[in-house]
């Protein structure tokens, strides 16, 4: 089964083989590459570049394009501020000041914002990976756009002025259609309707004000063939089965909501949900081992069927490469994580490793940690790159492969402290941890080490 | 019977009704600390229902309408002292953010329930909250971030207090989607308040009260 084959049946309520994984690597994609936030959510080379990067070492089913809830406001006017590692913030709301509708003659057309640029990506990416790989399509939600363009008052017209409210929820449900047609007509194979905002709101509310516009899009979405999955942030407990109710293919949820609560009533519609590990304190702050636990957790206490495991939402620019690696393994090679993990807290220091003499060497040694070359594509990858350097230095250099899932080499990396994994150790020194170097870069640094 | 008026046309946000039943006490001699606390411990019961789930943003914003039309009457004639009795709150959220939501949600909390609140507004640079902060003696800095990124601006902020000698003067609340009490312990924060309904009670709790201050 191919990720996408496993995303689209995951969403069609089918079984799959295993648990899909999305990593939503919107901007933190660009950390892959050293690119800002600006760099990747502007510059379409540097985007495609960014989410190839992901693609190769996290190994997704299904992924984002861009994460980015602006750009439908941008098109319409409304002025952003930009930042290096985060993604952009609406600045000023182009119905503040008067509760008017924006003109349909500004619903989203190709050549608007920064549309070229996106679709042009979404078109490299779908040519690239697409045939194995689910892309999502994400869209900024009517609710969240309705909030984009009015401001906060969006809330108190809530109450004061429904009427108001409906037309330009109205309109907002237009724009997300728009970028609809235009997501699927650029080769998105999931439609996400991204809607933080929802769940700041009652469910009587969002029942008056909102289902018509969701149920709309979800609807539409349907009908052109293609899944859909409908992102919320924030404590949404209470809005999940009024989410439901709008019938998307699947319901995404962050930290803020029990999954397992959850999924009982995304079940009962036979809805698939996705979620939910924790942005901040486990997948920005948290340890690999805290984020494979995490995981394996996760699997053990609910039902896998209709789930994807997916972070709670857009991943912090920062988060160590490290940490989503260990997601994934977690997810894909689920008995082996756990016995690592057992492992490494039954190694006694006692067992006797004898650390190389790294200040007589005879020549540069080159230890790589992995957690199995073989399962772990990030792994799969370093070492390739270390055979690659062995083979063009051939015996002047040593190297070789300590895989976690052996107990000796647990007791090993305790002794060296060596937390995070893969990485590559040169005469006992970390030099890179998940970042897998080029070899121009490898070679140099070995050129040193040898003079 | 018309403190009783108040309150119905209070908790259900019809802020018109406030403004008017508030002058008409005012001109048949109801004490305005009485119509304080009618306020008051509405906006109290408010809070747990926010904390809990019962209400969301929409109930609380027309709520904290209604309380701002009462409070423009009543200000002039009362000193600020006894309109806001629990002490002086900085708030604001931190450079490089621009949501305010919940900073605004908690800014009407904790007026509604006595104390003075000087809202910075978003994007407030470390040394415009220490500025406040000596300005206006306060007693607690509430500062709000919303991204994983500008959390560290609380931190630099908090740097900024002890390396001008008043960080044991003001009591520091800190909250925010990506904040946690790990985190206020981390920048040594007074206390990290998970939403707005819990800010009040927080800090009524750590002796901010009508009989400290």
């Amino acid at each position: 089964m191919t990720g996408k084959e496993r995303i689209i049946e995951i969403l069609s309520h089918k079984v799959t083989d295993k648990i899909p994984w999305v990593p939503f690597a919107g901007i933190h994609a660009g950390a892959l590459k050293g690119y800002s936030a600006k760099d990747v959510l502007q510059d379409g080379d540097r985007l495609f570049e960014a989410l190839m990067e992901v693609h190769r070492l996290y190994q997704p089913d299904g992924m984002p394009v861009v994460f980015d809830l602006q750009v439908e406001a941008e098109i319409l006017g409304c002025e952003l501020a930009w930042s290096d590692d985060t993604p952009p913030s609406v600045k000023s709301h182009i119905c503040a000041t008067e509760a008017n509708i924006p003109c349909r003659c500004l619903l989203p057309k190709e050549t608007d914002g920064r549309l070229p640029m996106i679709l042009d990506t979404m078109k490299r990416m779908k040519k690239a990976v697409g045939e194995t790989t689910a892309l999502y399509g994400l869209i900024c939600g009517p609710f969240t756009l309705a909030s984009h363009l009015r401001g906060n008052d969006l809330f108190m017209d809530m109450i004061l002025d429904e009427d108001y409210v409906k037309d330009l929820m109205s309109f907002c449900t237009e724009v997300s259609l728009k970028m609809i047609d235009l997501y699927i007509g650029s080769g998105m194979d999931v439609i996400a309707v991204v809607d933080p905002l929802v769940s700041q709101i009652s469910p009587n509310h969002f029942t008056e004000l909102c289902h018509e516009s969701f149920a709309t899009v979800f609807a539409y979405i349907r009908s052109k063939g293609v899944k859909s999955s409908f992102f919320v942030c924030g404590n949404a407990t209470r809005q999940i089965e009024v989410m439901c109710k709008t019938k998307p293919d699947g319901i995404s949820i962050d930290e803020n909501v029990d999954i397992v609560m959850a999924k009982r009533i995304t079940d009962s519609y036979n809805i698939t949900i996705g979620g939910n590990i924790p942005l901040t304190t486990l997948m920005l702050h948290g340890t690999q081992q805290d984020n494979m636990k995490y995981v394996l957790d996760m699997i053990d206490r609910i039902s896998h069927d209709n789930l994807i495991i997916a972070p709670g939402c857009d991943m912090p620019y920062a988060v160590p490469f490290e940490n989503a690696i260990g997601v994934q393994q977690a997810i894909r090679e689920s008995e082996q994580v756990r016995s690592i993990l057992a492992n490494y807290q039954t190694v006694e220091e006692t067992i006797e490793i004898d650390l190389p003499d790294y200040s007589s060497l005879t020549k540069p040694f080159i230890e790589v940690f992995t957690l199995d070359s073989e399962s772990c594509a990030a792994c799969t990858y370093m070492m390739g790159a270390v055979d690659a350097i062995k083979a063009y230095f051939g015996d002047s250099i040593d190297t070789i492969e300590y895989k976690y899932t052996e107990k000796i080499n647990i007791a090993r990396c305790k002794k060296m402290g060596v937390s995070n994994l893969p990485s590559i150790y040169i005469n006992g020194e970390l030099k890179w941890s998940s970042i897998i170097p080029s070899k121009d870069e490898f070679i140099q640094t070995i050129k040193e080490k040898l003079n | 019977m018309i403190l009783q008026e108040i309150s119905y046309f209070f908790k259900h946000g019809q802020s018109e009704k406030v403004r008017e039943l508030t002058l008409r006490g005012m001109a048949e001699g109801v004490m305005p600390s009485d119509i304080v606390n009618v306020l008051t411990s509405y906006m109290t019961e408010l809070g747990i229902k926010f904390k809990n789930n019962e209400i969301f943003v929409p109930e609380v914003l027309i709520v904290a309408r209604a309380f701002n039309a009462a409070i423009e009457v009543l200000e002039p004639i009362m000193e600020p002292s006894k309109v806001y009795t629990r002490g002086t709150v900085i708030i604001g959220t931190v450079e490089g953010d621009l949501h305010d939501i919940g900073k605004n949600l908690v800014k009407m909390m904790l007026k509604g329930n006595g104390f003075h609140v000087v809202d910075l507004g978003v994007d407030v640079k470390p040394e415009t909250f220490v500025q406040a902060v000596i300005t206006h003696n306060a007693q607690v800095l509430a500062m709000s971030a919303l991204l994983t990124t500008t959390m560290i601006k609380i931190k630099e902020t908090i740097d900024l207090l002890v390396k001008r000698g008043i960080r044991q003067q003001v009591y520091v609340l800190i909250g925010g989607a990506p904040v946690t009490t790990n985190y206020a312990k981390e920048v040594r924060a007074d206390a990290y308040a998970r939403d707005a309904g819990s800010v009040s009670e927080l800090l009524i709790k750590r002796g901010f009260s009508k009989k400290v201050l």
